[in-house]
């Protein structure tokens, strides 16, 4: 939870990490120069400790009254923190004022550290002179060899302390200078109309965000198109939509006009059941393609599988009965099986609306054959017709929706070839035109890649 | 009155044409921008009804040839373009009307009408010489408030001569407005028909004048 909030302020995933490091360098520094300055201090002091104690023994030379013990003045404030005693065969010549009478270290020799009576850890050198008839022991309390260090170590830690602090202000008042044309961007985008899709002008765009703002662009372009595409078909629907409603409306008038003249109100009202027809027909296309719309780009990933032949078997026999009322020839050559990627449903639609636009669009009598076959490896669905074909001009603009052949007289909704295009798309086949050398007339192919 | 459709669905052409036939219309259909055009060129009509999306050539194109080419057929463009830039053009290019479809025939009707009425100087429905009145809306017409029954072609005649009052009209203008395509006109027709509506209304309403053609009178010689 905590890193999903910092993640969503920049600020922060700045500062902290900068703060942090800065912490830790700066600790780990103060942690060196502890180890570093308490190992010196160490050797320095105990060095002193050494020195003072062979000072001690070179002294022994000068006599002591038997049976008196000298107490050494103390000369400086931190007296009390040193202490030692001088033994002479065993017996206490000389020490220092807050030196007891017992030996403060026993019998070992060298350093150590004790706890004298005072209950204060000591650090001790005990040495014996040459002659091994004296005896010295020079003592400093370890609490102001700390006292030392706490004090270089402050030196190292307070500015840290101080700096941090500031230093956060300081990063964040340049994060924030750094983000301001962030903040301007927001602004602008929040100033635009919605249906603005002109790209960003900026002035002065630092580096880093020409990328968001060049992307920012390219979607303003992207969604310009979608919105002109759109604002086309939903023109072009309404065109579509209103013609076979006013044909309907037109001929009901009619009909209701006619009077005694039956033969005038048949042909009208079978008419108005034509036009009815060719509505639901229209309205079903679009439905169609409006799912296709909404239908993801491509789909191919999906492992749907669906069998050509028999699609195409099922579809051409469900829409023979069309095409022999026209005197229309209908000839299926399909494989036994041909497994293709794509839903079944979808691509019975395909195959629905190949077959069903060579019969519409080609004269009585004329011939229709689909085929299905593997071609190099490549499953292929053809559908050709004996019909007037197309011209390139024609083919070229195929693609747009609700373009019908100007002159045909058939009621087709112009929506066929793209809901046969968008379905092809979706799984990843390609749908191509050409003229048909076997008949003459228009040759569809639709290829599923291997 | 003869009223040119151009309409290239099929289904549309046909009712429209049969209803403005109810209507009294003469319809001639043609399906397509060329033959749009070169019948509004051509022919004689006292309208045309233009649809915009048009094969061969746009209906907007029609119209604008043919108004370029000084051709002052009223036109009523019928169109399922409906988006208001779309009208604004339609009418700035020279349509007379702009109506979308669906249409009401009675409306599409109506609206031919008043269109014919207006490009003849005509500000009101009826029109009147002397004591008889014509009614297109209501195809009816009477003789000193008295109702008289005229055959379909006797009232189209008197309707193309009544709205051209004080202008003479060959026969050969009168049998362009009266026939659409299809018709074998005989060739005394007109004569019959102008000697009916002498019998029926007034034997001096429509004028000969000779080797030119007929004429009515706005005002017409008192009974």
């Amino acid at each position: 939870m905590r890193t999903a909030r910092r993640l969503k302020s920049l600020q922060a995933r700045l500062l902290a990490p900068l703060l942090g490091l800065l912490t830790v360098v700066w600790l780990g520094a103060a942690v060196m120069t502890w180890f570093d300055a308490s190992h010196e201090l160490d050797e320095l002091l105990d060095g002193h400790l050494a020195q003072a104690a062979a000072l001690l023994i070179m002294q022994q030379g000068h006599t002591h009254e038997e049976d008196s013990v000298e107490d050494a003045p103390s000369l400086h404030k931190y007296a009390p923190k040193v202490v030692f005693q001088v033994f002479h065969e065993g017996r206490l010549v000389l020490r220092s004022a807050n030196a007891g009478t017992a030996p403060i270290a026993g019998n070992a020799q060298g350093f150590s550290t004790v706890r004298l009576t005072d209950d204060a850890e000591w650090r001790v050198f005990a040495t014996r002179g040459a002659e091994h008839d004296v005896q010295v022991y020079v003592g400093e309390q370890t609490e102001s060899r700390s006292s030392i260090l706490w004090a270089v170590l402050q030196g190292v830690l307070l500015p840290l302390v101080i700096a941090l602090p500031l230093l956060a202000l300081v990063g964040w008042w340049a994060v924030r200078q750094g983000l301001a044309p962030l903040r301007h961007l927001s602004q602008v985008l929040a100033r635009r109309r919605p249906q603005a899709m002109e790209p960003l002008l900026i002035p002065d765009l630092s580096t880093e965000m020409v990328p968001m703002v060049q992307a920012m662009n390219g979607l303003f372009e992207r969604i310009e198109q979608m919105l002109v595409s759109e604002r086309r078909f939903t023109a072009d629907a309404a065109h579509e939509l209103r013609t076979p409603i006013a044909a309907i409306r037109a001929q009901a008038q009619v009909a209701l006009g006619a009077g005694n003249d039956a033969a005038q109100r048949d042909h009208a009202l079978q008419f108005t059941l034509a036009g009815c027809d060719r509505a639901t027909h229209l309205v079903e296309q679009l439905l169609t393609l409006a799912r296709l719309e909404a239908a993801p780009a491509s789909a191919a990933d999906a492992v749907a599988k669906a069998d050509l032949s028999a699609l195409a078997r099922r579809v051409a026999a469900d829409l023979a009965p069309t095409a022999l009322a026209r005197g229309q020839t209908l000839e299926l050559e399909a494989l036994a099986a041909c497994q293709v990627a794509g839903d079944e449903t979808l691509i019975g639609v395909l195959v629905r609306n190949l077959i069903d636009n060579a019969l519409r669009y080609s004269p009585n009598n004329a011939q229709v054959v689909v085929s299905v076959a593997i071609e190099s490896g490549q499953a292929v669905l053809r559908v050709q017709d004996s019909g007037a074909g197309m011209t390139e001009p024609e083919i070229a603009r195929l693609g747009e929706r609700f373009y019908r052949v100007l002159g045909s007289d058939q009621p087709g909704s112009g929506l066929g070839w793209s809901i046969v295009k968008r379905i092809a798309t979706v799984f990843g086949a390609q749908a191509h035109v050409s003229r048909s050398e076997r008949l003459g007339g228009l040759a569809v192919a639709v290829r599923w890649p291997r | 009155m003869r009223i040119l459709l151009a309409e290239d669905d099929s289904m549309l052409g046909d009712g429209l044409r049969a209803g403005l036939r109810q209507l009294g219309f003469q319809v001639d259909w043609v399906r397509d921008g060329v033959a749009a055009e070169r019948e509004l060129a051509s022919g004689d009509y006292a309208a045309a009804v233009l649809d915009l999306g048009l094969p061969l050539k746009d209906g907007m194109d029609v119209l604008q040839a043919v108004r370029a080419s000084k051709i002052t057929t009223p036109v009523l463009v019928l169109t399922a373009r409906d988006a208001v830039p779309d009208r604004i053009r339609g009418l700035d290019q020279g349509a007379d009307d702009y109506v979308v479809k669906p249409v009401d025939l009675h409306e599409l009707g109506a609206r031919l009408r008043s269109l014919v009425r207006r490009a003849h100087g005509q500000m009101q429905d009826v029109l009147r010489c002397g004591a008889v009145l014509l009614e297109p809306s209501a195809r009816r017409v009477s003789l000193n408030g008295e109702c008289v029954t005229l055959s379909t072609r006797e009232f189209d005649l008197l309707h193309v001569l009544m709205l051209n009052a004080d202008r003479v009209m060959s026969r050969e203008q009168l049998e362009q407005q009266l026939y659409s395509w299809g018709y074998e006109v005989e060739s005394n027709a007109i004569e019959v028909h102008i000697h009916h509506l002498r019998r029926k209304l007034q034997p001096d309403l429509i004028q000969t004048v000779r080797g030119i053609g007929y004429t009515v009178q706005r005002t017409s010689a008192p009974t």
